[in-house]
């Protein structure tokens, strides 16, 4: 992907939601991409599959699936390569499922819509597919209806939805905001051995930092439809340079540090995207601005091999930053 | 993490027994099954049904066979209902109405569907310029007197033009072409508000075609509202079909259509009442049954009236 623009043309004018995203993700890797809502995440995913909500368009970049342009695509190509190539996980599995048909059913329509498997082919993997999710008893399962599914068992169902058609590319959008908390844990585990089995990579959209740390290998934190640090997960969390991802982390409970109470919130709200502030897109909400981040907009600068990020300060030039933020 | 986890689980043999499955169709027919005023439209439809299937077999006397006893003869044992100015068993002609109204009501449901249904459809899911033609047809077509146009679409089919012969099939073209309306105007509501659910999103990016999207995903969530609007198009057409053949447009004689046989007895309803009272209270019982039972479905169908 590379210089991702898209704007949103609304009766107010231009609203830019994603300006000058580029990103690589190889294959089989795990690529989180984190922020608060708004941020621009989810349209960067959705860029992916050209299904921008109107009335938004691709304004520029180019969007790389190995060798194809997904821009260029005809609707017949895209239509294929959705579900086929790139396969999509939702947030809320409540919704995300046709109520009135059976779930082996929409299993095999996911596969149905493509030409990758033949109807008997279809029709025999539905149950190997529930299996594999590791939904119990799949072969009694798969006449049930969503609504007698709970919902980490709706997850899996979505989750075999869009493994079914073996995609190389796996787009998770906050697939565990939903489900509690012991349901996430064993979500997340399928997803990586979904992912190491099936040699396919994950985009895993969230604001959930610990879901990050536990299942990417690389982190894109992205602030006000820009990507603000990048880097190695390591790197990232160890060694965050960007303030935002300073925040973020600082934000973020942690039960390896009993002697911090308190956590450290960050101020204010993200900008609104039709009124962008000049300068650093994040200066009004920092605690460790200079004068020049409130003019001009930094660019994103390598600061470690692998690690990119776009302030004018960094973290690692501030002495103190922990007394200095609860001031 | 280091190890990679068990690919498929072993197969689980259940000991226990799975509850029973509760699809949308079969909890609507709960509910309805406890509405006693719906059961009782049901059970008036039901004998309507039959006697109309016996009466393509059997009727005491043939519908059209005049003279099988005196004219204007009351109710008797040999005649239950009687006979009519020429002398018809009224009973007979009764079954023989029975299968007409049958036909007329849930052909006109059927063929109205056929043209409703997938404009609706796509009115509501392409939205843009289709919306806006098929929409725009609507509210003209809204805005004709549909009896005056069924009138003239029956006299022009079947006697200007002779594309259909006078009968059943041009009564329920008329009426179906001058009341699609309704069930376009519901479906593509229903599509409009379908389309933006989040499971038509994932089919969308799933890669679905718009073809399946329609047929898989819309259509049937919609099926509820969209059998009810037809329930009620059946007595609507039933009506309709009546009042055409009381005026003497609609079917031709002898077709013992029951609008027509009150027409008939007309003439005679201060000395012989029976036979304008035949017809008119079976047509009286077909719509009130029909009314009860789509009122019935219509609470069946609501997820709100659930108790």
């Amino acid at each position: 992907m590379q210089d991702l623009r898209v704007q949103f043309f609304v009766s107010e004018g231009t609203v830019t939601a994603v300006d000058g995203v580029s990103f690589e993700v190889d294959r089989g890797e795990i690529v989180g991409i984190v922020g608060e809502s708004g941020s621009g995440k989810t349209m960067t995913a959705l860029s992916l599959l050209r299904l921008i909500p109107e009335p938004g368009r691709i304004t520029n970049g180019r969007i790389l699936y190995g060798e194809k342009d997904i821009a260029q695509m005809t609707d017949e190509e895209i239509r294929e390569f959705r579900g086929n190539e790139v396969a999509m996980i939702f947030q809320d599995p409540m919704t995300s499922l046709n109520p009135v048909l059976r779930i082996g059913f929409q299993v095999e329509e996911a596969m149905a819509a493509h030409s990758r498997f033949t109807n008997q082919q279809s029709r025999d993997r539905v149950v190997p597919m529930l299996q594999r999710v590791r939904i119990p008893a799949a072969k009694d399962r798969v006449r049930d209806y969503p609504h007698q599914f709970s919902g980490g068992m709706r997850q899996r169902g979505m989750i075999a939805m869009g493994v079914s058609n073996e995609p190389s590319l796996l787009i998770a959008d906050e697939p565990t905001t939903a489900l509690d908390v012991t349901v996430q844990a064993s979500i997340i585990e399928l997803l990586r051995d979904l992912s190491r089995e099936l040699r396919a990579s994950v985009i895993l959209i969230t604001h959930n930092m610990a879901l990050v740390a536990s299942l990417c290998n690389r982190v894109i934190v992205m602030y006000a439809g820009r990507i603000v640090e990048q880097g190695p997960t390591r790197a990232i969390f160890k060694n965050p340079q960007h303030p935002y991802t300073w925040s973020l982390l600082r934000s973020m409970p942690r039960m390896d540090e009993v002697g911090h109470e308190r956590l450290v919130s960050i101020r204010g709200l993200p900008p609104d995207l039709s009124k962008m502030p000049p300068g650093c897109k994040f200066h009004p909400r920092c605690r460790f601005r200079i004068d020049k981040c409130l003019t001009e907009e930094p660019p994103l600068a390598e600061v470690d091999p692998a690690q990119d990020a776009r302030c004018w300060v960094l973290m690692k030039n501030i002495p103190n930053p922990e007394a200095e933020a609860l001031k | 993490m280091a190890q990679a986890a068990p690919i498929s689980q072993p197969e689980v043999e259940l000991t226990y027994e799975v509850p029973e499955q509760v699809t949308l169709l079969n909890d609507a027919w709960r509910r309805l099954k406890r509405n006693r005023i719906a059961l009782v439209g049901a059970v008036i439809i039901g004998i309507l049904l039959i006697v109309a299937l016996i009466s393509i077999i059997w009727t005491p006397y043939p519908v059209w066979l005049q003279a099988v006893g005196p004219t204007y003869q009351t109710p008797s044992l040999k005649h239950p209902l009687g006979l009519d100015q020429a002398g018809r068993d009224i009973l007979s002609r009764i079954m023989g109405g029975a299968l007409i109204t049958v036909e007329v009501g849930i052909g006109s449901a059927i063929i109205l569907s056929l043209i409703g249904i997938p404009l609706g459809l796509i009115a509501g899911f392409y939205r843009g310029k289709v919306d806006t033609i098929i929409s725009f047809f609507i509210n003209i077509w809204y805005g004709i007197p549909d009896l005056l146009v069924a009138l003239i679409l029956v006299f022009v089919l079947s006697d200007a033009l002779h594309l259909i012969p006078r009968g059943v099939l041009v009564i329920i073209i008329a009426f179906a072409l001058t009341r699609w309306m309704d069930v376009a105007r519901l479906v593509r509501g229903q599509t409009l508000s379908l389309r933006e659910r989040e499971f038509v999103e994932a089919a969308r990016m799933g890669g679905a075609r718009d073809f399946a999207m329609l047929t898989r995903h819309i259509f049937p969530n919609a099926l509820g509202p969209i059998i009810v609007q037809a329930t009620f198009a059946i007595p609507a057409a039933v009506l309709f079909e009546a009042f055409l053949s009381f005026l003497g447009l609609g079917l031709p004689p002898p077709t013992p259509s029951w609008g027509a046989m009150a027409a008939d007895g007309y003439h005679g309803m201060d000395f012989a009442p029976h036979i304008v009272l035949a017809p008119t209270v079976a047509l009286s019982l077909t719509l009130m049954a029909f009314n009860w039972l789509g009122d019935g479905l219509r609470d069946a169908f609501d997820p709100r009236m659930k108790r």
